[in-house]
């Protein structure tokens, strides 16, 4: 007889919605957390997409911590001197509230006290080591020599999954299953960030940036999300382009972003309130470890469920939706728990948008981190622009004798421009 | 703004008992490329006059430098109970 039906380890997006949709369905459940209280140790931008926490919490938006909704969504590539931008806003956007923006330091405290509402033991400041395994079946959770046995294991500690490492569930890491991202938290008056973004006090601004004007072979991406009364501005950087730059180090290319004339206008007067780092899984389906075995499912981050196609990061929402699928696998098996069974997590996965995603973008990687996407297209969009809006009073060129001669101060061939924009396409 | 004055920016609960990761100096005394130094955002890891200095005390707990040291001399643990980094933004 197992102390627990189930045991959750990590109470982010992931634990803390199995946890809930666990025990409302009856079961006694463990939520066990190394940070006091649930969100110390997270880091993330961050924007939920979507409506999955409806799904475990109906009325979520009377008391979830939102700090704002997307109504304003870019996209920009920077080099040295330029910024090339779409930016999409919409009414129907504002009105879907289809992203939120969340400090994940309130938004994880609060699902996790919606679990312990739900009738989950929430335990907190405790970091467990491994996975109890007895005769190939995982029985518990271990820290030290102390095991806490349970009939079934939710994996949901995030993306440095150190649990499964250490249990021999998956290999360590590498340079192409995460990237690093580094984020800063900027003070900005409520107002002043109104003004700055043209938002009001409920409506937000969220942007990706393609970072081409680093150098040396570095390639990065950046985000900037408007909080309440904070900006949250961060890059996430390429680990094997790190180590094969070898001179750079990561927090400049932070200081870098930051010190770019067109963001540094944008935090400008701002008070730097914190530094954070975090893994940030980039491998998609190739990263991903074995998504269950007996006794064990692994959710969320653990699991490599973000994805990015460079105009959308997203990972809150997929955290979200297998941590209740992962419930639901166990619910609808709670008297027959083993591999066979618990392998059925793995076709509710595929049936819903998570598994769908990362197989329809498999490879996805290879063109938002490609030197094609982050320094020639956006180049060449420069030299473009600066041909059509830079009036220097001489006559005009067609714009196809525009792009010609881009590509060739470029040292581009019409034949990659097609060659690689179709990859682009094709992946995207 | 210097990644010192970042840094100071975080809160911690040291755990003085417990380093979370070690490295070993042999290994590290005639390692090439010494990418740790480079990869960690928390500066926990410099030379000094081409010797490696570590300190656990500022790690932001991101994993990095595990994946970065290829030569195996670091050796990674989470720290012991609610020891370690406090984000309040996270």
């Amino acid at each position: 007889m197992s102390e627990f039906d189930v045991a959750v380890i990590g109470a982010g997006p992931a634990g803390s919605s199995a946890a809930i949709r666990l025990a409302q369905n009856g079961m006694n459940v463990l939520l066990v957390e190394r940070g006091d209280p649930p969100g110390t140790k997270n880091v993330s931008g961050a924007v939920l997409w979507g409506n999955e926490l409806a799904k475990v919490v109906p009325d979520w938006e009377r008391s979830a911590p939102v700090e704002r909704y997307v109504t304003r969504k870019e996209v920009a590539f920077l080099t040295e001197k330029s910024k090339i931008a779409i930016s999409f806003s919409s009414e129907e956007l504002q009105n879907s509230k289809s992203g939120k923006i969340i400090v994940r330091g309130k938004f994880d405290q609060w699902l996790a006290k919606k679990a312990k509402d739900a009738g989950a033991m929430l335990v907190t400041g405790v970091t467990v080591d491994r996975l109890a395994i007895d005769n190939g079946k995982v029985i518990g959770i271990q820290q030290d020599n102390d095991v806490i046995t349970a009939d079934a294991v939710v994996v949901a500690e995030g993306a440095n999954p150190r649990v499964l490492i250490n249990s021999g569930l998956r290999p360590k890491l590498s340079d192409r299953d995460v990237a690093l991202g580094i984020k800063e938290t900027i003070k900005l008056p409520e107002n002043v960030i109104n003004e700055r973004f043209n938002v009001d006090s409920k409506s937000g601004f969220a942007s990706e940036f393609v970072l081409g004007f680093l150098d040396d072979g570095l390639l990065s991406g950046g985000f900037l999300y408007t909080n309440k009364d904070t900006v949250s501005l961060g890059i996430v950087a390429s680990l094997d382009r790190l180590r094969a730059n070898g001179v750079t180090h990561s927090y400049d290319i932070m200081g870098k972003f930051e010190e770019h004339p067109f963001i540094k206008n944008l935090i400008k007067d701002g008070i730097p309130d914190e530094y954070a780092a975090h893994l940030v899984p980039e491998g998609g389906i190739s990263s991903m470890p074995k998504l269950y075995g007996n006794g064990y499912l692994v959710a969320g981050d653990a699991a490599a469920f973000t994805f990015s196609n460079g105009m959308v990061l997203q990972g809150i929402n997929y955290a979200i939706t297998s941590g209740i699928l992962a419930a639901d696998t166990i619910i609808e098996n709670r008297n027959n728990i083993n591999e066979n069974t618990l392998a059925k997590y793995v076709d509710k996965l595929r049936e819903s948008y998570v598994l769908s995603d990362l197989y329809n973008f498999n490879g996805i990687q290879n063109v938002t981190w490609s030197d094609f996407v982050q320094k020639s297209l956006p180049t060449l969009a420069e030299s473009v622009m600066m041909s059509l809006f830079d009036e220097k009073g001489m006559p005009k060129k067609h714009l196809r004798q525009i792009v010609t001669d881009a590509m060739k101060s470029g040292h581009m061939k019409y034949s990659d421009l097609i060659t690689n924009g179709y990859r682009v396409i094709k992946r995207m | 703004m210097k990644i010192e004055e970042k840094l100071s920016l975080l809160n911690y609960k040291t755990d003085k008992s417990y380093a979370h990761i070690t490295i070993n100096p042999d290994i590290c005394s005639t390692c090439p490329d010494h990418f740790c130094v480079f990869a960690c955002p928390a500066n926990c890891y410099t030379l000094i006059n081409g010797k490696l200095n570590f300190k656990y005390e500022d790690c932001v707990e991101c994993g990095t430098c595990d994946i970065a040291c290829s030569h195996g001399s670091v050796k990674w643990t989470l720290p012991k109970g609610d020891n370690g980094v406090i984000y309040k933004y996270g």
